[in-house]
């Protein structure tokens, strides 16, 4: 794929303007997970039924869970994103120019898979019907607003997965596009997501070839239970270190529900979860399994071989261990060379850029890091790969 | 049954292990549980290959399996010994663990039931107690063997 070529007419000049990417531009670089977002929510009206669009233009969006009121860098973005110092964050978070420039050109980034940031305010909504318009209609945003103007952009669903069946509807209806590559799912739920309720769901993702993208979010929010067994921590840094169990309690379901051996294509990417907690894990999960097997038969196998085969991590935000060596053993233990990804969380404070994640890799891993493992594990990015 | 690197150990008579019943014996310094699955004996060493515990202090299960998910069945029951300490499964009649047969075995002896009178140390029974003798078959004492062994041994 000629993937630095802009797809339309309309990005030429954002093109022209692009500063030469640096290093190492001569790899394929799949970024996968990149945070779009809405300038207001009069971006939506054109996409909503009547009285859900009533109703955002009289209540507004929905926020965030109250677990990520606070973030880091300015409004949880890169400050120098802004135009100004004092400009509200939305306008960066939305700008189609600014993440052309920003990721594509400057980190010279081929793919970048859109995770919408406003997902855990749509998806923590009681009321199924207007949280199911509010996806539907950013889903549809995206695909005119961002997939249609530029094929370097790709993106997951957001579903409400608090609804199966309106999940698999969204799926239904726009899995097919085909820069539709996922499903993006917050940690924030109800359930535990390998339950029985969600078959249905992983079934469609299936069929349409979908990766099932969890990011953490919503923990905490809506008829979430809280982020940790007691209670609501107090600041930004301590959601940031909890992350690792949100997505460990999803991968203890996937692995002992058996929702590998239900769906033995599916691949699930954690993104932003961090990794070097990834060997601990497989340990302790192949533990559980050789001591408790029967009571969940239809695991056949160890948990760590399910991970090696279905569940992808993502490299953003980077570990840093006191030695580069001890990052080394983490990557062999995790089986990393076959199951990290690239991210760079763009357009997020806690961003990192492709060139210097590189380096952090020893040199045999890095092609597979930047875009190998990300065409393997994506079904509708395996026809980059021969391009 | 009789082989020249193996040694005759007897047991107990058959009539003091009926069918679902268990007998651990030292033998030769090394402690061994005795089944009766319906009539068959089987041997597998007192000790668990995971962490040494007294593996045939264990309870007797059957084989839950599941073709497909929650879909439970059980077969073979009381034909798995599921170790005392951390539950590990193994199969009576091969020794082989349930979850993993191909890398985790507990090491299994031969047995057999002796009528007539056996070699070796037999001999040093009464022949009237030689009868149905459920005996186990050691490795002749070449072999790598411990000579004791306790719980929690490595």
């Amino acid at each position: 794929m000629k993937s630095d070529e802009p797809a339309s007419a309309g990005s030429d000049a954002a093109a022209a303007k692009r500063p030469a990417a640096p290093s190492p531009q001569t790899e394929l670089i799949i970024d996968t997970d990149v945070h779009h977002s809405l300038a207001a929510k009069e971006d939506l009206y054109p996409f909503l039924p009547s009285h859900s669009r009533e109703r955002l233009a009289e209540h507004g969006l929905p926020r965030l869970g109250n677990v990520y009121y606070q973030n880091g860098g300015y409004q949880g973005i890169r400050a120098d994103c802004l135009k100004s110092p004092d400009e509200d964050s939305a306008a960066a978070r939305s700008s189609f120019s600014l993440f052309q420039e920003k990721l594509l050109g400057a980190c010279g980034v081929n793919v970048a898979i859109l995770n919408g940031e406003l997902t855990a305010a749509f998806v923590t909504l009681a009321d199924a019907d207007y949280s199911a318009d509010l996806c539907r209609a950013f889903n549809d945003w995206t695909v005119a607003n961002w997939l249609s103007k530029d094929d370097r952009f790709r993106c997951a669903l957001t579903v409400p997965m608090h609804q199966p069946e309106a999940a698999v509807r969204e799926i239904e209806r726009l899995g097919g596009h085909p820069g539709v590559v996922g499903i993006y799912v917050i940690c924030g739920s109800p359930r535990l997501y390998g339950q029985r309720c969600f078959d249905r769901v992983y079934a469609a993702c299936v069929e349409h070839g979908l990766v099932v993208a969890l990011h953490f979010s919503g923990e905490g929010a809506g008829m979430n239970p809280p982020p940790t067994a007691a209670g609501f921590p107090s600041y930004y840094a301590e959601t940031y270190l909890l992350r690792p169990q949100f997505y460990q309690a999803h991968l203890s379901s996937f692995l002992f529900e058996g929702t590998f051996e239900k769906f033995p294509s599916l691949r699930v990417v954690f993104l932003e979860s961090g990794f070097a907690w990834v060997p601990a894990f497989r340990w302790r999960a192949d533990t559980a399994w050789k001591a408790l097997r029967s009571q969940t038969p239809w695991v056949k196998r160890l948990p760590s071989e399910y991970i090696d085969a279905h569940v992808r991590f993502s490299t953003q935000p980077m570990e840093e261990p006191a030695s580069a060596q001890a990052l080394g053993e983490v990557l062999e233990w995790m089986h990393g060379a076959n199951s990290l990804m690239f991210a760079s969380d763009f357009p997020h404070w806690d961003f990192d850029a492709p060139a210097t994640v590189a380096q952090c890799f020893p040199a045999a891993m890095r092609r597979q890091v930047l875009s190998g493992n990300a065409l393997q594990t994506y079904p509708k990015l395996h026809g980059l790969a021969r391009a | 049954m009789a082989s020249p690197a193996l040694e005759p150990f007897p047991v107990c008579r058959t009539a003091e292990l009926p069918p679902g019943s268990r007998r651990i014996a030292e033998l030769r310094g090394i402690s061994i549980g005795v089944f009766n699955l319906a009539g068959q004996y089987f041997a597998l060493r007192n000790r668990c290959p995971h962490r040494s515990a007294p593996l045939c202090e264990g309870r007797l299960m059957g084989l839950v399996k599941a073709d497909q998910a929650y879909a439970y069945t059980t077969e073979r029951e009381g034909e798995i010994l599921r170790c005392p300490w951390h539950g590990w499964e193994f199969d009576i009649r091969t020794g082989r663990s349930v979850a993993l047969p191909e890398t985790i075995r507990s090491k299994c002896y031969q047995t057999s039931v002796e009528r007539s009178e056996p070699e070796g140390r037999v001999d040093t029974y009464p022949v009237s107690q030689r009868e149905d003798m459920v005996v186990v078959w050691l490795p002749k004492p070449a072999s790598t063997e411990r000579a004791r062994d306790r719980p929690g041994d490595p």
